[in-house]
């Protein structure tokens, strides 16, 4: 899992800076003086080894960003529509009130295990954040719903099971039970 | 070089007194602000512990709305209060405009207090357009006026006051000096300190966003008259707006530090030419930065969102190469003198880069999809915040009114203080980084029974804010007594 990843690479980063911290404090017990032009040049390394970690992160990152691609086709369009407070998701366009309604009501969607799903998202009112949480509760992606705009979120589900939908950008008083769901089977 | 203005002739004694006095005014009042808009977060993390089941989550919304804009609003005029009196030794700030931002900021928080606390407004502090018109009945039409009329109160006031601290500085040091050029071209110039060097970078950068938050609230109101307004355009602009307001704020605690912390070292810290570099480079990046803030919006052109990644990215080479490592080479092996105040600053920049590594993490757009209105974001922005830049605002105060009173600290209540706010403090963070690591939405007034975790996390962050909210009773006792006896010298 991504996020458990950053997190240790948080803590091992910032630790390590907290601890060069820790030690600068402690060096005070013993004052003397320091010269600086070696202070300088350990300020140069520092600098090419932060230059050469941001250009790896770069490299490491920049070709993964999770947009559509235009040369890869989708298995199935599902189609997404938020409004104050629940989202409405269906196999076919959603153009109206009465529609979304209706997706609002209707059985869940269900998906191909495998399948490059892409969800066309957009609002009928205010912003949302459509985000999709596995079985186990992993925010596996996201993106926003928009109104006037249609975001393409592209995603492959791999395991079977019901995935709940969250919104994830503050939309009004009923924000935290605004949601839907489907079913990868 | 021969400056434009010969410094001794700036500030009479009396003029100078005022000013002092002026100062203390600002930072009783931000210490005053200080455990009433943390209890609010206080208020909010019980909320999400599911203390107050019977009470209508409107509130909590209308809490964090208040919350996060006072909390915004306290720091940057604590910050802006703090480095004009640091700029009265090279520079001519207007009393005047001071005095009129105070008022104005009062009236600004007053009104949002009203609209908020007593009109349920819940917007969040980025109102998001176009949100405040679908308020659902639950804040009337007054609430949403008089909040945007709060926001025209302060922006005009902050509009005004960075001006004049503009003016100011433009006065004694050309804006070319005052950016660091001569530096840069190698050529002869003024000696310019740091803090207007990063104060001139600050203030040029917030006027811009200050911009940014007029021409939002003037689409308002041309998309309330009926004419559409394109969502993806606000969004835009509310977050270069928000987002510059937040830095430059942290940035104005950077300056203190700059200024500060080398009478307590024993050293100087001086601009020299890899300082102005960096400095000018902010000027630059901190521009484009915002655009992570909008990498879940897909719609927002594939460059764009590259270009956001770089420069969130490059932020981190001037803040750690030139001012961190600076501020650690200056405290290293030296004679320093460690007080309240110069332990506050230099943990503030301990957190300024701790909450920058979870930020720059976070500005990664593979891992923004994973992290992107989660609690990992609170989690970063506090740490820069609450262990960056209010620690050093607090030092700041703490050491104005040692000054001025010259009443001494008690070793063993700094270490308290020092103890309580690190515990409790980073405690508290570490709960909202391990949420946002596992999932669990920011802004959420209750959690789902999926999400149900989000609430025990909620209940350990109580213990710890519990925890540090002592830390900041102690410190306002102790740094409370030394401004009032410097408020009555």
């Amino acid at each position: 899992m991504i996020q458990m990843h950053a997190f240790y690479a948080f803590l091992v980063v910032g630790g390590l800076l907290v601890l060069i911290f820790i030690y600068v404090a402690a060096s005070t017990r013993h004052s003397r003086e320091i010269d600086f032009h070696a202070a300088y040049a350990v300020r140069k390394k520092f600098f090419f080894v932060l230059l050469a970690l941001i250009l790896v992160g770069f490299g490491l990152t920049l070709g993964k960003m999770p947009y559509p691609q235009e040369n890869q086709v989708p298995d199935k369009v599902v189609f997404v529509v938020g409004k104050q407070f629940s989202f409405g998701v269906s196999d076919s366009p959603i153009t109206n009130d009465q529609e979304y309604e209706a997706a609002t009501y209707a059985a869940p969607v269900e998906l191909p295990v495998g399948a490059l799903v892409e969800f066309r998202v957009t609002s009928f009112d205010v912003n949302h954040g459509f985000s999709v949480y596995s079985p186990n509760g992993d925010l596996l992606g996201q993106t926003q719903a928009m109104p006037g705009y249609v975001n393409r979120l592209r995603l492959r589900f791999t395991q079977p099971g019901r995935y709940n939908v969250f919104c994830l950008e503050l939309c009004g008083m009923g924000h935290h039970r605004m949601r839907g769901v489907f079913y990868v089977k | 070089m021969e400056l434009t203005t010969d410094v001794t002739n700036l500030w009479s004694e009396g003029d100078l007194n005022k000013f002092r006095r002026m100062t203390l005014i600002w930072g009783a009042t931000v210490l005053l602000l200080l455990p009433i808009l943390a209890s609010l977060g206080y208020f909010m993390r019980m909320f999400q512990s599911n203390f107050f089941p019977h009470m209508r989550p409107e509130w909590f919304y209308a809490v964090l709305t208040l919350h996060s804009l006072g909390m915004v609003g306290t720091w940057f005029v604590g910050g802006m209060a703090g480095v004009s009196y640091l700029l009265t030794q090279y520079t001519h700030p207007s009393l005047a405009i001071s005095k009129l931002n105070y008022w104005g900021t009062l009236v600004g928080v007053l009104l949002l207090v009203a609209c908020t606390l007593g009109g349920l407004f819940g917007t969040g502090w980025y109102f998001l357009f176009p949100l405040p018109l679908y308020s659902q009945g639950v804040w009337q039409p007054w609430a949403t006026v008089t909040f945007f009329v709060a926001l025209a109160v302060l922006g005009l006031c902050w509009t005004i006051w960075t001006l004049d601290l503009l003016r100011a500085i433009a006065q004694r040091y050309s804006l070319k000096a005052a950016l660091g050029l001569n530096y840069l071209l190698g050529k002869p110039g003024p000696d310019v300190p740091p803090l207007v060097l990063i104060s001139t970078v600050s203030l040029i950068v917030s006027f811009a966003g200050f911009v940014a938050a007029v021409i939002v609230i003037v689409l308002f109101g041309v998309d309330a008259l009926g004419y559409a307004i394109d969502p993806l355009l606000m969004k835009n602009l509310t977050f270069f707006f928000g987002h510059i307001l937040v830095n430059i704020t942290m940035y104005l605690g950077v300056a203190m530090v700059y200024e500060l912390l080398p009478s307590y070292a024993g050293r100087p810290w001086k601009t020299n030419r890899v300082v102005a570099i960096a400095w000018d480079a902010v000027l630059f990046l901190i521009l484009f930065a915002f655009f992570h803030h909008l990498y879940m919006d897909f719609a927002q052109p594939r460059w764009v969102q590259t270009f956001g990644q770089i420069c969130s990215y490059f932020l981190a080479v001037p803040a750690g190469v030139v001012s961190i490592f600076g501020c650690l080479a200056l405290v290293y092996a030296s004679k320093m003198k460690w007080t309240l105040a110069s332990v506050l600053f230099f943990l503030g920049i301990m957190g300024w880069g701790v909450g920058g590594i979870a930020a720059v993490i976070d500005s990664t757009v593979e891992v923004n999809f994973h992290f992107h209105n989660t609690l990992w974001v609170p989690a970063h922005f506090h740490t820069y915040y609450l262990m960056g830049v209010v620690l050093i605002i607090l030092g700041f105060i703490d050491h104005l009114g040692l000054e001025v009173s010259k009443l001494q600290e008690s070793p063993p209540r700094t270490k308290a203080i020092i103890t309580l706010l690190l515990l409790g403090g980073y405690g508290f963070l570490s709960m909202f980084y391990w949420a946002g690591a596992h999932s669990i939405p920011r802004r959420y007034a209750v959690y789902p029974n999926e999400l149900a975790q989000g609430t025990l996390y909620a209940r350990v962050a109580f213990g710890f804010i519990t925890v540090l909210l002592c830390g900041i009773l102690l410190y306002l006792w102790e740094t409370g007594k030394r401004c009032i006896k410097a408020f009555s010298a």
